[in-house]
């Protein structure tokens, strides 16, 4: 018992933490990542990853079951803070690892879960009830740990029955819910193939659909956000992959009915600190962790009204060495080029000209320009990026410049939701 | 000779074997815990492991070309300074052919696939 | 086999080099550890993130996810602790190996080509799309820094005659191979960091995908995967120092000493990079390696071909 304590002591100090943010508690967030950062722990990039699962803000429903999701995949030992406002994301972080330190909770906790995700399920089956695809999955669960081998794969199709059917017109239901934006090329509706599906534990496996050469490829279907590092928080794109390439997305936001009517963000300093969250998001994501950290540090100190010559002068040096970083130009240069005529036809607002690497000089010049008070105020409201309108824009590309071009749009915290809602 | 390199690879086991052992005797639980796939907090649609689109396939070709050339390399590299110039005239002429594939290759676009 | 410079110790000294490998992993881990507190700009030094990792590792709980290829999956996370121990057996720690073998040349590339296998599958095993997609950058990756890197370890075997590692560090008791075939030496670091798939060879384990390949990894699985490159990293910069760095050769001290003075300088200088450079994505990079790196090294081993046939 005493080594587990040491044990536990020196894991906690270094504690990793999955970021749940709900939507419009941004300010929430970052006082979070300012914490625990402080405190020597560092960002879990998945549940799997993670010894906390950190909730900012008031979720809405959708969010929560989310959470409840996650909550169920790491791997313990494992603590669940909510942190309602910035000022009391230290004292969450001090309960987790009063939480993580007591190994006899831990040792219980884990003793209390059970060795397949069932119990996962059912509250799933609730929970996601539009999306027909998986309401079956529940009657696959007793196939075990569901082997390949032919007894099994005969059982869960017997299990099915008119559910393989169910999950395939399921299927559709999914690819057609929301906005459907004309599926590209999304002929799979002619494949058959009805009875001889096999779903191992109750997930189905890829169907086949033609590629942009006509080549016919497995499809998967990834979803992308709400959690995922660095991604524009409440934003979903459920992207049809074949390898790694988006071949269709569709954009939802998770509780965007419940979204409360957070007018953007008012003042200048906070404005200036959101470009540097998201050009500290667009810099980890390229994958240069000095400059993000950089980016980090300086929305912190706007968050905190630091002395404003100083941060001007960092975010000056911070635009310097990102121009100066060639390795940096050469991964995105070209990367989701958005012309003029681009701009016009997508409807987005014209600091998003170019391509990744301008927008994201264009995102610290903005960030200079807030703070410098030169930058026209009354602009900004009129400012928003259409939410739709990002499938289209990553459609044709691969996950990673993807990611990369939907991190240079530069989202404001709260979405314009009423664009989602009737579109 | 072999007597080293039997003994670490028997280390090596050893040493991993020794670790999942020591986590067994002080992690939480023993037995791993079953869970579904990370996909954002969704339930995952299909399952992963299917026929990935690997869209650099050219690629695979000409690295199997080249790479199977390669292995010539390594007992010439032993010879060349006592065979003299002939060895890198005609080494030399040999990769320059090869690599006249694959710029050749390149040209046609097989290294671009985005 | 020609003038081998290097006595054969007993097998017994296996768990020697392997703890001398750990050192060095701890070494590198501390100095990450170090760099990545500075990074944050807040909290702890940093100093003891090794150390805490491990224990939260060890402590953390296994997880296997649906319909897992469990047996891959495995192999795939604990073999790269295993490439790398087998490496450094052919290292020559001052007069000392493990293995003088003849080939130890292209025992490092036999090697180094498992990580194809292991890190794929890790990718694979897991049954998530991330770490599907993660295993398959690092393919990608593989198939633009492997060649140049085969290409860059002929060279020190062709200016000394001989593919036993033993003998290409005796050959540089005048001349370090490093000061005469710099291209050749920094296309082998490019791809030992891209073999421990480290700093800007990150894409298959990057954020953008949730960790890719060790989305689903969790506790000793985890250890063996993150520890295995840190010692692949090791094991690199310890085979660079044989290669290209004049092996045991230095003034004053023993050879020992300057081989892990040597390695430790190195790895230290990889474990830096690793902030500093943005990833490089495997698309942009498949073009590099072969239209850039390639046609460089086939250029450095003429060049050292023919200073080679020159000199005799």
């Amino acid at each position: 018992m005493g080594l587990s304590n040491a044990l536990a002591r020196y894991a906690v100090n270094h504690a990793h933490v999955l970021l749940v943010e709900a939507p419009g508690h941004w300010l929430t967030r970052a006082a979070a990542e300012q914490q625990l950062l402080a405190r020597g722990w560092l960002f879990a990039s998945s549940p799997a990853d993670a010894d906390v699962l950190a909730l900012c803000g008031t979720p809405g429903p959708e969010i929560a079951a989310i959470a409840a999701r996650l909550w169920e995949q790491l791997p313990g030992p494992r603590a669940r803070v909510q942190i309602d406002a910035p000022h009391l994301a230290a004292a969450a972080f001090e309960s987790a690892a009063t939480k993580l330190l007591d190994v006899t909770l831990q040792r219980d906790d884990s003793q209390g879960r059970s060795a397949t995700p069932n119990g996962e399920r059912h509250r799933d089956n609730e929970s996601e009830g539009h999306d027909g695809g998986h309401d079956h999955g529940g009657h696959g669960t007793h196939v075990g740990k569901g082997e390949m081998d032919g007894g099994h794969a005969e059982h869960s199709a017997m299990d099915h029955g008119g559910s393989s059917g169910h999950g395939e017109s399921g299927d559709h239901g999914g690819m057609g819910h929301g906005m459907d934006m004309g599926h590209a090329d999304m002929g799979h509706g002619a494949t058959s193939h009805g009875g001889m599906d096999m779903a191992p534990a109750g997930i189905p496996m890829t169907h086949g659909g033609e590629d942009r050469d006509g080549l016919e490829l497995d499809v998967l279907h990834l979803r992308l956000g709400p959690v995922l590092p660095y991604w524009p928080t409440g934003l979903v794109l459920r992207c049809s992959l074949q390898g790694d390439l988006i071949v269709h997305a569709e954009v939802t936001l998770v509780d965007a009915q419940h979204a409360r009517h957070h007018a953007g963000v008012r003042c200048a300093h906070h404005r200036a600190a959101r470009r540097c969250d998201n050009a500290a998001g667009l810099l980890a994501l390229s994958g240069w962790e000095d400059a993000a950290g950089r980016a980090r540090r300086l929305r912190d100190w706007l968050l905190s009204d630091g002395d404003r010559g100083t941060t001007a002068r960092d975010l000056d040096r911070l635009h310097r060495r990102i121009k100066r970083s060639w390795l940096l130009r050469w991964s995105l240069r070209g990367v989701g080029y958005l012309s003029a005529a681009d701009v016009a036809r997508l409807d987005l607002p014209g600091h998003l000209r170019g391509d990744t690497h301008d927008r994201l000089l264009s995102m610290i010049q903005r960030a200079a320009d807030d703070i410098a008070g030169s930058a026209d105020a009354s602009s900004d409201a009129s400012e928003h990026v259409p939410i739709v309108k990002i499938g289209d824009v990553v459609q044709g590309l691969d996950i990673a410049t993807a990611r990369l071009v939907v991190a240079s749009l530069d989202l404001d915290p709260q979405p314009a939701a009423s664009a989602v809602a009737h579109a | 000779m072999y007597a080293g390199a039997a003994a670490m690879a028997l280390v090596a086991i050893v040493f991993v074997a020794g670790l999942y052992g020591l986590h067994r005797l002080l992690a939480l639980a023993p037995d791993p815990l079953a869970v579904l796939p990370f996909q954002s907090g969704w339930r995952p649609e299909e399952h992963a492991l299917s026929r990935y689109h690997v869209r650099w396939y050219l690629s695979t070709l000409l690295f199997l070309a080249f790479d199977v050339e390669m292995l010539f390399m390594y007992p010439w590299a032993v010879v060349v300074a006592e065979m003299g110039a002939t060895a890198i005239v005609e080494m030399f002429l040999f990769l320059g052919a090869v690599f006249v594939a694959v710029v050749w290759a390149w040209r046609e676009g097989a290294l671009r696939w985005v | 086999m020609p003038d081998s410079t290097v006595t054969t110790v007993s097998a017994g000294w296996a768990l020697a080099a392997a703890a001398i490998l750990g050192l060095l992993v701890a070494f590198a881990a501390v100095l990450d550890g170090l760099f990545s507190a500075r990074t944050a700009g807040a909290g702890p030094s940093g100093m003891t993130r090794p150390l805490g990792e491990t224990a939260r590792l060890v402590r953390q709980r296994r997880r296997t996810t649906v319909a897992a290829d469990t047996l891959l999956w495995r192999i795939g996370s604990s073999g790269l602790l295993f490439m790398a121990l087998m490496i450094v057996t052919v290292v020559p720690l001052g007069q000392w190996t493990l293995f003088d073998l003849d080939v130890g040349v292209v025992w490092f590339n036999a090697m180094d080509v498992l990580a194809w296998a292991f890190v794929w599958l890790t990718g694979w095993g897991a049954n998530s799309t991330h770490s599907l997609i993660g295993g398959y950058r690092f393919l990608a990756h593989g198939l633009a820094y492997e060649l140049p890197l085969m290409f860059a370890l002929v060279a020190p075997a062709v200016a000394a005659s001989s593919l036993n590692v033993g003998t290409v560090a005796a050959a540089q008791a005048d001349l370090w191979f490093v000061v005469w075939m710099p291209v050749a030496f920094l296309v082998f670091c490019t791809g030992v960091v891209a073999i421990a798939v480290w700093g800007p060879f990150t894409p298959a384990l990057g954020s953008d995908i949730a960790g890719g390949v060790t989305t689903e990894l969790s506790g000793v699985d985890r250890l063996v995967f993150q520890g295995g490159r840190y010692a692949l990293l090791a094991a690199g910069a310890a085979f660079a120092v044989p290669m290209f760095l004049g092996g045991g050769n230095g003034p004053l001290l023993p050879g020992w000493a300057w081989v892990l003075v040597k390695t430790s300088a190195l790895l230290a200088v990889l474990v830096w990079l690793r902030r500093r450079l943005p990833a490089v994505r495997p698309d942009l990079f498949m073009e590099v390696g072969w239209v850039v790196l390639l046609p460089a090294v086939l250029v450095q081993d003429l060049l050292v071909a023919v200073v080679a046939v020159w000199r005799t």
